[in-house]
C-alpha cells in the first residue's frame, strides 16, 4: 500500500502519465443546474465525459471515520454542516488502487479523468461524475 | 361473483396502498441502511424511501436511534424527512425532538422541515436569534410561510442579519416556496468574491443565488455560458427587477482587502454558532466570515502571543470529524488542519485560552465570551 502526502501527490508516475493538458471545470458547471433522477444531463456536462479536467473543491469522506482514504468525495462546501449535497455537486474520486492519502483541510485541485452520467445500483443512483483521479494538490 | 366484485374494487387500492405500512423490522432494514451504507447514493436512495414511508417509519427511525445514539442518524436522512412531502404527526414530533434537542448536530435541518409544514409560530419565534445561522434561517422561514396575521413576512424581512449566508438562504428559501422577499441578497452575492482564509464563501453564495433565481425567473433567466454567471449580472439584475417589481440595484463587486493576515480559525458549530477569527501581524483581530468587526490587543501582548504561535503547529487533522468542526490556518509556518470536538492538543487550547484572555482584558468582553463557549468543545480530554 502506498501512503501519498498531499502536499504533491503525483501518481501520474505510478498510473501513467497524464498525456493531455488537463481542462479547469468549475463546480458553477457541473452544479449549475437541477439534478433529477433519470434527466438528460445539459451538454455541457456531457461534452466532459471521458476528459482529463481540473477540478477544485473540498475533500470529504463518504463515509465518517478516520485514516488515509482511497476514495473520497469532491464537493464544493467547505462545511459539513450546510446538509446534504445533491449528486451534481460531488464528484466521487478514485485514487489508484493501492494508494491512499489522507482527507485535507481546505482546497485541493484534483486532476484525472472524469465520466459523466447516471451510475445505478439495484435502480439507486449512485453518482453522476465519477473521477479516475491522477493528481491531488493542496493549497 | 361477489369475489370478482371484490378483486375488481381492491386492485386499485392496493396498487396505491402507501409503501409505508410494510413490517416494521424493514423499516428498521431501511433506516439501517440510510446510517451505515458506505456507499453515499445508496445511504441517499434509503433515506428517501424512509422519509416518504411518514409516519410508518419514525418507530424504526426511533429504535436506531435509540441502540445507536442520536447523533448516529445521517443528515441525509434528516433532510430527506426534512424536505419529503410526506408528513404525519408522528413526523413532526419526530422533527420537533431533533430540532430542539440543543445537541443533535443536525437540529437546524430538522427546524427546516418544521418551517416547510409551518407548524406553529411560537416554537419558530423560540430560535429567531439563535446563535446558528441555519437554526435562525429556518425559524424565520417558518414564520414567514405561516404569515401569522399577514405580518410574519413583513417582521421576518425586517429581523437584522449580520451574516451574508443567513441573507442568501433565507431568500432561496422562501423563493423555492413561491414567496418573493427582497432579492437584493441573491443579486449581491452574484458579485461576491470574498473568502475566509483562502476558503472563497463568496463564490459559493453567487452559484447559490445565481441557481435560485435561475429557478424562478425560469425562461426569463439570461443565458449563462460556461456557468460563469458573472458575465451575465447585468441581463440578471434587469430580468429579477422586472419580475419582481422591486427596485434592485446592480451589485457592488466585492473581494477580500489585502489586510495581510497571517493566521486564523474558523468554529463551525451547528450547536454554539459558527465563528471566525483572523489576525495580522500587527494585532489586529478580524471577526465574521467578512472580517467586519475588528479588535486591537496591546502591541506587547499580541508580540508574545505571536512568539508563542509555534503552539497552535498541528502535524494533522486531529480527531474525526461529523459535524462540528475547528479549522486552524496559519500563515508561517504554512499550516492547515480541522479538529473535531475534544480533540484539541493542550498547547493549542492554552493558546487559544491567552488569546480570549488577551480579548477579555481588552474590553472585548462579548466576543471573549463567545470564543469561550465556542472553543470549550474543541479541548482536548
Amino acid at each position: 500500500m502506498i501512503r501519498a502526502s498531499l502536499t504533491l501527490l503525483l501518481l501520474s508516475a505510478i498510473g501513467g502519465p497524464v498525456c493531455t493538458d488537463p481542462e479547469p471545470v468549475g463546480f458553477p458547471v457541473l452544479a449549475g443546474f437541477e439534478y433529477k433522477e433519470g434527466m438528460t444531463l445539459p451538454k455541457e456536462v456531457t461534452d466532459l465525459d471521458e476528459k482529463v479536467v481540473e477540478i477544485r473543491g473540498f475533500m470529504r469522506r463518504e463515509f465518517p471515520g478516520s485514516g488515509p482514504v482511497n476514495s473520497f468525495m469532491l464537493i464544493n462546501d467547505a462545511c459539513g454542516c450546510m446538509g446534504t449535497p445533491m449528486m451534481n455537486e460531488i464528484v466521487f474520486c478514485t485514487l489508484p488502487e493501492n494508494v491512499t492519502m489522507d482527507i485535507e483541510a481546505g482546497i485541493v485541485t484534483v486532476t484525472g479523468k472524469l465520466y459523466v452520467g447516471e451510475e445505478k445500483e439495484d435502480g439507486d443512483v449512485l453518482l453522476i461524475y465519477a473521477m479516475d483521479a491522477d493528481t491531488v494538490t493542496g493549497t | 361473483m361477489q369475489l370478482l366484485l371484490l378483486a375488481v374494487v381492491a386492485a386499485p387500492v392496493i396498487a396505491f396502498w402507501p409503501k409505508g405500512d410494510q413490517d416494521p423490522d424493514q423499516w428498521l432494514k431501511h433506516v439501517t441502511k440510510a446510517c451505515e451504507s458506505r456507499r453515499f447514493g445508496i445511504r441517499l436512495a434509503a433515506a428517501k424511501r424512509v422519509a416518504n414511508a411518514g409516519a410508518a417509519a419514525v418507530p424504526a427511525i426511533k429504535a436506531y436511534s435509540k441502540d445507536k445514539g442520536r447523533n448516529a442518524v445521517p443528515t441525509s436522512l434528516v433532510d430527506a424527512i426534512a424536505d419529503s412531502k410526506v408528513t404525519s404527526p408522528e413526523t413532526e414530533v419526530l422533527l420537533r425532538t431533533w430540532a430542539e434537542d440543543n445537541d443533535f448536530y443536525w437540529r437546524s435541518n430538522a427546524m427546516r422541515g418544521l418551517a416547510l409544514r409551518r407548524v406553529e409560530a411560537s416554537l419558530f419565534e423560540k430560535y429567531v436569534g439563535d446563535s446558528a445561522w441555519l437554526m435562525r434561517t429556518h425559524a424565520r422561514l417558518g414564520l414567514a410561510l405561516l404569515d401569522e396575521g399577514g405580518k410574519g413576512r413583513e417582521a421576518v424581512y425586517a429581523m437584522a442579519e449580520g451574516d451574508p449566508r443567513a441573507r442568501v438562504r433565507l431568500a432561496r428559501l422562501l423563493l423555492e416556496q413561491g414567496q418573493v422577499p427582497p432579492l437584493q441578497p441573491l443579486l449581491d452575492a452574484l458579485a461576491d468574491k470574498r473568502s475566509f482564509l483562502g476558503i472563497p464563501w463568496g463564490s459559493r453564495l453567487g452559484l447559490e443565488s445565481s441557481k435560485a433565481l435561475n429557478a424562478w425567473l425560469g425562461a426569463d433567466f439570461p443565458e449563462i455560458v460556461g456557468g460563469d454567471y458573472e458575465k451575465s449580472i447585468g441581463p440578471i439584475v434587469a430580468a429579477t427587477k422586472k419580475r419582481s417589481g422591486q427596485d434592485l440595484k446592480l451589485p457592488e463587486a466585492k473581494s477580500d482587502p489585502d489586510y495581510g493576515v497571517v493566521g486564523g480559525f474558523e468554529i463551525a458549530s451547528c450547536k454554539f454558532g459558527d465563528q471566525f477569527v483572523q489576525w495580522q501581524a500587527d494585532g489586529t483581530l478580524r471577526f465574521g466570515i467578512d472580517g467586519a468587526r475588528t479588535a486591537k490587543l496591546p502591541a506587547e501582548q499580541w508580540q508574545e502571543l505571536l512568539q508563542q504561535r509555534t503552539a497552535l503547529v498541528l502535524e494533522k487533522n486531529a480527531g474525526v470529524v461529523v459535524c462540528d468542526k475547528m479549522q486552524v490556518v496559519l500563515m508561517d509556518p504554512k499550516m492547515r488542519v480541522d479538529v473535531a470536538p475534544s480533540s484539541l492538543p493542550s498547547e493549542a487550547s492554552e493558546w487559544l485560552k491567552r488569546l480570549t484572555q488577551r480579548l477579555e482584558e481588552a474590553n472585548e468582553t462579548e466576543i471573549a465570551a463567545d470564543l469561550r463557549r465556542g472553543l470549550g468543545q474543541f479541548e482536548g480530554r
